[in-house]
């Protein structure tokens, strides 16, 4: 009895570690019960929140004129740099038309979201954000930095949301080569953490290292034209089917504080 | 689960236990931290008289993997092949001096990084951190610490 009462939890966990890995009847109930733990997230981040709130009370005037005026001289130059992308996308608009081009630059609108210092599991590459189903945030959004792409959501409760890095070996997104096009996907690679591969491009493509690549919008699911990362090494095996590349994620990952969340305007 | 407070203590100790989990620590702290759910989970095993204990380890692990945001299953199996073994020493970790305890601990640990490990291996490819060998090693030499804490809570 003792023995079919340790069987069956044993039976459950190995189907719904299968069911889980494989398909994706588990992500309502994963859902639901996230939301039932979410006041955790809300505990463990208090700390941090009054943290910040004492910080905001407790800065003096002088500090913050000062933190004012880079911040302004940041945006002009910013609103400067933006009118050159401005003129651009308009002649870019111009020659879709004389050469009756479907290609657009997408709209995005962004949401900024702070990273929460909640921690995950000890072997995934994941981050929380502290924006949820409240502010409208969707799975699968793309998440991006500063520098480059961070990761997707791959979880969402009404006030918190995971993001799974692009650094994690699950986590896949569609990238072509910025100077010529070449489409790939690429994946996190557990032997290295800080790294990431690009599979499915065949041998004797035109891949160089140093290249960029940037997200791509197969099937219009994600937004397109975010750095992912450069490419670090090739290697052609003639064994292989495809190239092997490595690429180094452009955004550091470490002491990530805001992010942005990218949605593409409908 | 016959009396009420029992399950009353298991749920007060595994919310702190979901709460310290979640606290976030620099990485290689964070990777040679305790399993805190199971450190908990053995105290409440060995000090009360509750029943149920598979199917409570099996619906805490589910827990715990929905909110590390991990394969469902993979904290459950490895919580109930570690609750296994220390309920087959129960009797033994009951009457053994804090030194013995902590070698239960450490084994118990130990089953539940071996299973973490290789279903993890089994589902994706595995990095090794070699770091992650002492968790195990630091659940035990906290125990003591857990111990008290909790008897204070209980």
């Amino acid at each position: 009895m003792r023995l079919l009462k340790l069987f069956l939890p044993i039976f459950f966990s190995i189907i719904l570690i299968v069911l889980d890995t494989r398909f994706s009847y588990l992500d309502n109930f994963k859902k639901f019960t996230l939301t039932l733990l979410s006041p955790i997230y809300v505990i463990v981040d208090l700390p941090s929140q009054v943290i910040d709130w004492v910080n905001d009370k407790g800065a003096d005037n002088e500090t913050l004129i000062g933190e004012n005026d880079y911040l302004k001289g940041q945006l002009i130059e910013l609103k400067a740099r933006l009118q050159t992308y401005n003129n651009l996308s308009l002649e870019n608009q111009k020659l879709s038309k004389l050469l009756n081009s479907s290609y657009q630059i997408s709209n995005h609108n962004i949401k900024l979201a702070h990273v929460k210092s909640i921690s995950q599991s000890r072997l995934s590459n994941k981050i929380i954000i502290d924006k949820g189903s409240n502010d409208d945030v969707t799975l699968s959004q793309l998440i991006i930095g500063s520098d480059g792409v961070v990761g997707q959501i791959s979880q969402v409760t009404p006030m918190y949301s995971t993001v799974r890095l692009i650094t994690d070996p699950t986590q896949h997104i569609p990238v072509k080569n910025s100077r010529n096009g070449i489409r790939g996907i690429t994946k996190g690679m557990a032997s290295n953490k800080k790294g990431m591969k690009i599979e499915f491009i065949p041998l004797g493509s035109d891949v160089e290292v140093g290249d960029k690549f940037v997200t791509s919008s197969i099937g219009n699911l994600q937004p397109s034209g975010y750095l992912v990362g450069r490419v670090t090494s090739i290697n052609d095996s003639i064994d292989a089917s495809f190239l092997s590349i490595t690429l180094q994620p452009s955004q550091n990952m470490n002491n990530l504080e805001l992010v942005l969340v990218v949605k593409e305007k409908k | 689960m016959k009396h009420p407070s029992q399950r009353f203590l298991l749920i007060k100790i595994s919310i702190i236990a979901f709460i310290v989990g979640a606290i976030s620590l620099p990485p290689y702290l964070e990777l040679i931290s305790p399993f805190w759910l199971l450190s908990f989970f053995i105290y409440w095993l060995i000090y009360s008289s509750g029943k149920r204990i598979f199917s409570s380890a099996f619906i805490l692990g589910i827990l715990l993997d929905v909110l590390q945001g991990g394969i469902l299953g993979q904290n459950a199996l490895a919580l109930v092949l570690s609750s296994a073994f220390i309920l087959n020493v129960k009797k033994s970790f009951f009457v053994s001096n804090i030194t013995t305890q902590q070698v239960y601990v450490f084994l118990g640990a130990l089953i539940y990084l071996t299973t973490f490990l290789l279903t993890q291996l089994l589902i994706q490819d595995l990095d090794i951190k070699w770091l992650i060998l002492l968790s195990p090693l630091l659940s035990a030499v906290l125990w003591p610490f857990i111990r008290f804490l909790l008897a204070k809570i209980k």
